[in-house]
């Protein structure tokens, strides 16, 4: 028992150094109070009490860890992301760059001042799964964007490409900066990034069971839609490697399902599940920002999941012939056929702009449905029941 | 959820402890017997409720021969109201959830159970 109340002891002092300054003396008096306590299991007890508040202050070391680890990712999608000197549209990618990453430092700021900080942990899982997919589809955007406007001398079918010597040479596109293209991402970045964080914050009153129900419901349709089309949005063969005749059909018909009744039952359940007050406009209103907030959470993460999946294939497959093996599996092709066909797949790359708005877009409509129908199907607050002061 | 104040019930069993004794300076062992926590959470409830004011500590002027000082602690003026306050509050939630329970009893109704916690018996 001493042994164990002095290997606490010196774990506690070793920690106490850890927590700020300011929380120090904090520590340090669950401590001195530790020798008025009856010695053995209820002292040691009391000091492993000690160790958990440590633990917990800790957390303020813990964010600072978190904000290197983001400038770190940061600074590694902006290098690869960075486009060479001979890339004429430089200038717009390297603002797109710059703006995005002060958007993600940004913007967090504001919505703390203004709404609070994330309301729970999973409210803070979805803001990281966020970050994490923007700063990965970053570089992934920087090599295929290599490759939008080529112009191929030859056709899909004779798998191959002879870009290198053609007027459409990969890494020196004319036509100078792509501002406008460059400026529509920002502004679904910008967008995705805002709602986000509003939906996760403190003070917005989406339950964390609504925040989860939504990112499941998002998963399956990014799952199906990335099934179906790993290497961009086309219906054409080149972007469908895998899945050829009855069996697309089937995942067709699947996705079309999920991604219409995937956000409707998130909207359900999260309302079913809301705890609603005793007043009916109030309880309605609380099931229908939880209807809201499951489908556009679910609409918008199967975009993000599609998007980053998809443009992280495509980048990837030139690079690796281990992804080359893994989508092109068992038909031995050539690296200039698969890079004809990833040079195809790069050309419906704006597709995935005009699926991160319209995905939340039906998401957002079938998760009010979803309310709706929770509304309409859910149980009533009893008399005399508690209500939840926001929401849920 | 189950409660309209502000506190958890466990910040709410540290104030009426403070409360017995608004003006002494307390312990963390007394406060900790009296309220039935552990260490590792009264304390961080103690330093919320220091950060917003609403108690103070200072460090013992003159402790006993070879023990370390002991951190006291003691509820501010606001602390005093806000509790005060808090408390009345929690015993009005706890009469309307009774007589709601009982009322539910007259009806014939099954007492509804919270989640994870076991229905009251009604008599």
């Amino acid at each position: 028992m001493r042994r164990l109340g002095r290997a606490a002891a010196a774990a506690a002092r070793g920690a106490v150094r850890t927590i700020p300054a300011a929380r120090r003396e904090w520590a340090e008096a669950v401590w001195a109070e530790a020798h008025e306590v009856p010695a053995g299991w209820q002292r040691l007890a009391w000091r492993v009490g000690g160790l958990r508040l440590v633990a917990k202050e800790a957390q303020m070391v813990r964010r600072t860890g978190i904000l290197l680890l983001f400038a770190a990712a940061a600074g590694a999608a902006a290098w690869g992301a960075w486009p060479g000197s001979p890339v004429s549209h430089g200038a717009a990618v390297q603002g797109g760059i710059i703006i995005t990453l002060t958007l993600l430092a940004g913007l967090p700021m504001l919505t703390r001042w203004r709404l609070g900080p994330p309301g729970s942990r999973a409210a803070r899982w979805l803001r990281a799964g966020l970050y994490a997919a923007i700063l990965v589809v970053m570089p992934a955007q920087g090599a295929i964007g290599l490759f939008v406007g080529t112009v191929p001398r030859g056709g899909i079918d004779r798998h191959t490409f002879d870009v290198f010597q053609g007027p459409g040479v990969p890494g020196s596109s004319s036509g100078g900066p792509n501002w406008g293209g460059e400026i529509g991402i920002l502004f679904v970045t910008a967008l995705y990034v805002a709602v986000v964080l509003a939906l996760t914050a403190r003070r917005t009153p989406v339950a964390p069971a609504t925040l989860a129900i939504g990112t499941g419901a998002g998963l399956l349709v990014g799952a199906a839609m990335y099934t179906l089309e790993p290497l961009g949005l086309s219906p054409k063969y080149p972007t469908r490697p895998w899945l050829h005749g009855s069996a697309a059909e089937a995942v067709v018909a699947l996705f079309w399902i999920l991604l219409f009744g995937a956000p409707l039952i998130a909207g359900v359940i999260a309302g079913w599940r809301c705890h609603v007050p005793r007043d009916p406009e109030q309880a309605y209103a609380a099931r229908v920002w939880q209807g809201f907030a499951a489908g556009l959470v679910s609409g918008g993460l199967g975009a993000v999941f599609v998007t980053v999946a998809g443009a992280g294939t495509t980048a990837l497959l030139l690079r690796s012939a281990w992804v080359r093996n893994l989508v092109y599996h068992g038909q031995h092709l050539t690296a200039s056929a698969v890079y004809g066909r990833e040079l195809y797949a790069s050309q419906d790359v704006a597709a995935y702009v005009f699926l991160l708005a319209a995905f939340p877009l039906v998401g957002l409509v079938m998760g009010l449905i979803g309310a709706g129908i929770a509304n309409a199907t859910g149980r009533r607050a009893e008399a005399g029941e508690l209500t939840a002061p926001s929401g849920c | 959820m189950g409660s309209r104040t502000e506190f958890s019930p466990q910040t709410l069993s540290v104030l009426a402890a403070m409360c017995g004794q608004p003006s002494a300076w307390q312990h963390g062992y007394a406060l900790s017997r009296e309220t039935g926590l552990k260490s590792g959470t009264l304390y961080p409830i103690l330093i919320r409720l220091a950060d917003r004011g609403l108690v103070e500590a200072r460090w013992q002027e003159e402790p006993v021969p070879g023990r370390p000082r002991r951190h006291l602690y003691r509820l501010t003026p606001d602390g005093l109201a806000s509790a005060t306050a808090a408390m009345a509050e929690a015993k009005l939630a706890e009469a309307e959830r009774t007589e709601a329970e009982r009322a539910r009893a007259r009806q014939g109704a099954r007492p509804r159970r919270e989640r994870g916690v076991a229905a009251p018996v009604v008599p």
